[in-house]
């Protein structure tokens, strides 16, 4: 069996960088202007990177 | 250009600014200020909430406090949908922060499930991932986990910890090559115009011929009022994760990467702002 979250060529299409963009303004309109706000769940560490 | 499993940080990382505040007529023994909170999209109100609830139990007598539910303008909101599900259905379109209010009487038996614990929550959420894995593989991979990797997927979700749920859910993400995709997609379709919860039916993510379905063929059969044609003005909104994909977005990429932890790709249909 497969796994296929790595991307192919196909997804250097229009649909795949606009859900980029978007989700980068969805961070962006939710988050920006919040980041003072206490986090519902404590989070020790906030790892950046990570293996899967 | 950011990959894949960037998308799937977003996701998983998503937050609302909320701002709880008690209802006015429960009675309180002194003033209540209201609570903010960054909640995480793909968790549940329920989860997330202990401090909202040790705060506001400062100023509610005793003897008024029973289960905590929550309401927005009116509306119960279901903790057993994601929290960000429940945004986007009712407040996607107002300012944030997110204006929820908590209540600790009169709990609505009509419109709400009871959660006294959060083993409630996990049997909810094995269950929803449980179904989604009968539609993606006949259920073989959940049943070919251990009792440990169930708990894995829980405890990421539940402490917050991607890479944990990730190593686990990465396994209910494959399928065979030469199959293009999962047997069934695992989705569910709100919307805030009727009294049925959600659609939820049997789509697959290739045609018959092999083409690709994408997010237009899904709405095309469940709900073709949300797709504008040519000339018409557009009437519905879709969104999964707060975000709008094009309609030639390939269901079985969507399912992967911007399905909720519970395994289902959560659809919400609303009718465009009109001011």
């Amino acid at each position: 069996q497969n796994m296929s979250l790595s991307i192919s060529p196909g997804q250097t299409a229009a649909w795949h960088q606009q859900i980029l963009e978007q989700l980068g303004q969805r961070s962006k309109r939710e988050m920006e202007n919040f980041r003072h706000y206490e986090q519902a769940v404590e989070q020790s560490v906030w790892v950046k990177k990570g293996n899967m | 250009m950011a990959d894949d499993k960037d998308v799937l940080r977003d996701v998983w990382f998503g937050r609302i600014p909320t701002c709880f505040a008690l209802y006015q007529d429960e009675v309180t023994e002194k003033e209540a200020e209201p609570f903010y909170l960054l909640l995480p999209r793909v968790s549940y109100l329920t989860l997330v909430t202990d401090k909202v609830k040790k705060h506001f139990l400062k100023a509610v007598k005793p003897e008024d406090v029973e289960e905590m539910w929550f309401e927005y303008e009116g509306t119960p909101l279901k903790w057993h949908y994601p929290i960000g599900v429940l945004f986007d259905l009712h407040a996607l379109n107002t300012a944030l922060p997110w204006s929820i209010t908590v209540h600790f009487k009169n709990f609505p038996e009509r419109d709400l499930l009871h959660c006294l614990s959060n083993s409630v929550i996990e049997a909810h959420f094995m269950s929803c991932i449980k179904e989604a894995d009968a539609l993606k593989h006949k259920s073989q991979v959940i049943n070919d986990m251990q009792k440990k990797d169930h708990k894995q997927l829980w405890m990421g979700l539940q402490n917050d910890k991607f890479d944990q749920f990730w190593a686990m859910n990465r396994k209910l993400m494959e399928y065979p090559t030469e199959e293009g995709g999962f047997r069934y997609i695992p989705f569910r379709i709100y919307q805030t115009m009727s009294d049925r919860p959600f659609i939820q039916k049997l789509f697959r993510p290739v045609s018959p011929e092999g083409h690709t379905h994408t997010l237009g063929d899904l709405l095309k059969e469940m709900y073709p009022a949300a797709i504008a044609h040519d000339g018409d003005s557009k009437r519905f909104q879709v969104l999964i994760q707060g975000i709008e994909p094009l309609l030639e977005t390939p269901l079985q990429w969507l399912s992967e990467h911007l399905s909720h932890p519970d395994n289902f790709l959560h659809i919400c249909i609303l009718p465009v702002p009109t001011d």
